[in-house]
């Protein structure tokens, strides 16, 4: 029997099941391996029966909760998708602000009162609301990492996931470091698993992993004075997608 | 000094022309120094216009054509029932522009690798390499090879270049190197002024280097070992990283780890070798979640120790080069050894230690290739407790494990992974033992999960177990604590075979565990006392209610009162201690109050087995390979070990 699998997106840009459609001709393989009963993004079927539940998004409001607890009680395995989902991404840049405040800058004088689909709170990520089995991190996920974790699942082992930072795969890559280039990079402290995407791009690291460790500001401060950095170039670069899990001054 | 038959000259174009031939030719790979914007690294040549004699350092050293970031060492398809295909040969190639510290790195990875059981595919990937080498025209300015030699070499490669303006010395280095230059180089011998001033090249060379270690290399180990807990180790690494950035760069690093990975769609598999570093958190992590180095001022202090005494106990020589690329690569600026050594110089080197750090090492032979394992079948599984099962495994190529008590074998499951599992069989001439496995990790909970008839992969046996000789004529007491009793299981059941009892004096069994649930081999420890005399003991920690249990309660120093012994048997008593981590140090406490003396005591210890042939650094206590010079280990030996039973 294969496992059933569905596919749950909340607030987010859809970007990461769109990572899964573009397994193109393997999806072939993946659906050889298991039966995937709910992906409103390349099919229209439906079926409340599945065994693995990937989600995708953050969780916004009440109506977001109902459905997610929903989900979480149909599903024995339940797998974060990406960065909205696993530690709430870009959609907690927001709750810098009170919910209100948000609201009226976003719906100005619109009538949303007691409406369900505006009632936003504090923006979360699925494992503040409901209990979270493996986490497919990144923003968007790593295709090979998505296979990674179906074939461990159908194979019964737990998913490798790593918990060092993303200098261990840039230096494989030998990139040259991002700091020697005069760039703040999040990779000392975000958890690799991208094959330091990013940096072999030229592109400094934004945490979209999450962030591993909190280094002790002293450290961090060292190395902003040894490449002439400033501590506010570090705040804003974690808050894109870290917001409440920035480093602390 | 220069030898001048082994000297020849070439015109900076020849070079040029030499090295196009070489790419044109497609017999071989050709590899070379490139720039790589403000850096330099080893890369592909499409053109001699691309290389660049004149960088200072690679961002990563040539390490990675013989140990690549990751490879696969096999492949394998998990739906047919064990078939398993080594992976194929390597091309031929030229790796161009290698620095002298970077070809003793190389002859250093060569001991590692190629001394004692050879890595195969480190070894082909070596044989089909030919290393023309260059002398050094700009010093990093973070490098401090000239103290530790290493800015010139007169040996490691085929080829060695050297710029004598427009022109450059070719020293031959083999006959490889000869035939190569002959067949596709255009050249004429040098003359003795051209000779001469090849040395006084290198001799520029060693006067261009700012950074320099205080501490001559043949003393790093003394200051090493007069200062492990110098205050030092804890103030550099509160500013660590744990990114082994460091580890990554280094030309000697050499751990790795293993892993297996397969298709979406669950067929087609391989076992992924990749380079691992001793600063990651995981690093010593086991089965059951215990991280032997989780203090990162331990894995800092790590490095340094492999780096400076270490290795240097083990192989005659500091695994550091002083390329200096560790220095470039930490953000922080701790990782320097150069910086390290020259702090640690003010301090005592004659420093009195009570620690005690290995001299010697255990010499393994040579088995086939190291990581590839041979079929076996499971012929029975029995479920002891919840957590435990006892699996009876048949070799399939029928030959006898040859194992001795207190070794283990390395585990896989195609697909899965592999884990080191003791042995919990006595020797025997047939191709089967038994494993006790607790489900903990993904291998053993598949383990578990198999059926009769189920193939897996086998390694080993691996690493040092009991030396009977030793124990014969002697008492004998085994303190079996948890899980402890499944490696000690292959001893008391070959002491108490008919066939050698005689051979020992009294034999005592202390086993404990902590509820009656979990203990395991109560049967057998009954059916034995009708053919063998031994007295046994047994604890739980606690007996819940309602659960039925014969023996005494309480830790298992309880029972070393109760045993028939008194302290005039001591010298002639020998004790087997195996359990968790936290029991030793009350066991041994109360074998010391028996007045056993330390080196009649022996310890079994767990760590992270990953390779089971002293490679991949995973299971090291301090110098000591766990996989090779233990398990098992004489009490005496590892009681200051730091890191062993602390």
């Amino acid at each position: 029997m294969k496992p059933k699998v569905a596919f749950f997106d909340f607030s987010s840009c859809e970007g990461c099941q769109l990572q899964i459609a573009n397994l193109e001709e393997e999806i072939l393989d993946l659906i050889s391996i298991v039966d995937v009963v709910s992906f409103r993004e390349v099919m229209k079927e439906h079926s409340d029966n599945y065994e693995i539940a990937f989600i995708e998004g953050s969780i916004m409001r009440p109506m977001d909760v109902t459905r997610l607890r929903n989900i979480r009680e149909n599903a024995k395995i339940l797998v974060a998708l990406g960065a909205c989902a696993t530690i709430g991404g870009i959609n907690k840049i927001r709750n810098q602000w009170p919910a209100d405040e948000v609201k009226k800058e976003v719906y100005g004088d619109a009538d949303i009162k007691d409406n369900r689909y505006f009632d936003a709170f504090q923006t979360k990520a699925i494992d503040e609301v409901v209990k979270v089995d493996y986490y497919i991190h990144g923003c968007p996920i790593n295709r090979d990492e998505f296979k990674h974790v179906v074939t461990s699942l159908a194979l019964g082992k737990e998913p490798i996931i790593p918990n060092y930072p993303v200098c261990v795969e840039c230096k494989k890559n030998e990139n040259i470091c991002m700091f020697e280039k005069g760039e703040f990079c999040l990779g000392p402290i975000t958890g690799a698993g991208c094959g330091a995407i990013c940096p072999t791009h030229r592109s400094a690291c934004d945490g979209c992993r999450g962030i591993i460790s909190k280094p002790e500001v002293e450290c961090v401060m060292d190395i902003l004075k040894r490449y002439d950095l400033t501590y506010e170039e570090l705040k804003s670069k974690s808050k894109l997608y870290n917001y409440s899990r920035e480093a602390n001054k | 000094m220069v030898d001048d038959t082994n000297v020849k000259l070439i015109s900076e174009k020849d070079l040029d022309e030499f090295v196009n031939k070489l790419i044109d030719n497609k017999t071989y790979n050709v590899m070379g120094v490139k720039a790589k914007g403000e850096r330099f690294v080893f890369d592909h040549l499409d053109n001699a216009k691309e290389l660049r004699l004149d960088y200072d350092v690679t961002i990563l050293p040539p390490k990675k054509y013989f140990l690549p970031p990751s490879e696969k060492l096999m492949d394998f398809n998990i739906t047919k029932s064990f078939d398993i295909k080594k992976s194929k040969k390597s091309k031929k190639r030229i790796i161009i522009g290698i620095h002298p510290y970077d070809i003793i790195a190389i002859q250093q990875m060569d001991k590692y690798y190629l001394d004692s059981q050879k890595d195969d595919f480190y070894k082909k990937r070596r044989e089909n390499t030919i290393i023309i080498g260059s002398d050094i025209q700009n010093v990093s300015k973070h490098s401090f090879a000239e103290s530790m030699k290493t800015h010139t070499t007169y040996s490691g490669f085929d080829i060695l270049l050297t710029n004598l303006g427009n022109k450059y010395a070719v020293t031959i280095g083999s006959k490889q190197g000869n035939d190569l230059l002959e067949k596709y180089g255009h050249f004429r011998d040098a003359k003795k002024s051209e000779l001469k001033k090849i040395d006084k090249i290198r001799n520029q060379i060693a006067s261009q280097y700012d950074k320099k270690v205080d501490i001559d290399k043949e003393e790093w180990s003394k200051y090493l070992v007069a200062n492990y807990n110098n205050t030092l180790w804890e103030e550099k690494s509160d500013k660590c990283m744990s990114c082994s950035s460091c580890t990554m760069v280094c030309p000697t690093c050499y751990c790795y780890n293993i892993l297996d990975d397969v298709s979406l769609n669950l067929k087609e598999g391989g076992r992924i070798r990749t380079w691992d570093g001793c600063l990651l958190k995981d690093f010593t992590k086991v089965g059951s979640g215990e991280i032997f180095r989780d203090d990162k001022k331990e894995r800092y202090r790590h490095r340094f120790y492999r780096k400076g005494n270490y290795l240097p106990e083990r192989y005659g020589f500091v695994a550091c080069v002083g390329c200096g690329r560790c220095a470039i690569a930490c953000l922080p600026n701790i990782a320097d050894p150069c910086e390290v050594m020259n702090t640690l110089s003010s301090f005592d080197k004659s420093a009195e230690t009570d620690k005690y750090f290995i001299k010697q090492q255990t010499k393994v032979p040579d088995k086939g290739t190291i990581h590839i394992p041979r079929s076996a079948t499971i012929k029975n599984i029995n479920k002891l407790t919840d957590r435990e099962t006892l699996i009876e495994i048949k070799l399939d190529d029928n030959k006898s494990l040859g194992h001795s008590p207190g070794q283990f074998v390395e585990v896989s499951v195609l697909g899965i992974g592999e884990a080191p599992i003791s042995i919990s069989s006595p020797p025997k001439k047939d191709p089967t033992f038994q494993l006790v496995v607790r489900k903990v990790g993904n291998v053993t909970s598949k383990l578990v999960s198999l059926k009769p008839g189920d193939k897996i992969g086998i390694r080993g046996p691996f690493g040092n177990g009991f030396d009977i000789k030793k124990l014969e004529n002697k008492n004998i007491i085994f303190v079996c604590a948890g899980l402890g009793v499944a490696p000690l299981r292959s001893l008391y059941l070959y002491v108490t075979d008919k066939k050698n009892r005689k051979k020992f004096k009294e034999l005592k069994i202390l086993y404990g565990c902590k509820e009656p649930c979990e203990a395991m081999f109560l049967d057998e420890f009954e059916e034995l006392k009708k053919t063998s005399d031994y007295e046994c003991k047994m604890t739980v920690d606690k007996c819940p209610k309602g659960e039925c249990w014969e023996g005494e309660v309480g830790l298992i120093t309880t029972l070393f009162p109760k045993i028939d012994y008194d302290n005039s048997k001591s010298k002639d008593t020998i004790s087997v201690v195996c359990g968790p981590p936290i029991m030793y140090k009350f066991a041994i406490k109360s074998l010391k109050d028996m007045k056993i003396p330390d080196k009649n005591i022996y310890v079994s210890l767990e760590r992270h087995m990953k390779c089971g042939v002293g490679k991949c650094g995973h299971c090291q206590i301090n110098g000591v390979y766990v996989c090779k010079e233990g398990p098992v280990f004489r009490y005496d030996k590892v009681k200051k070990l730091p890191e062993a039973l602390e």
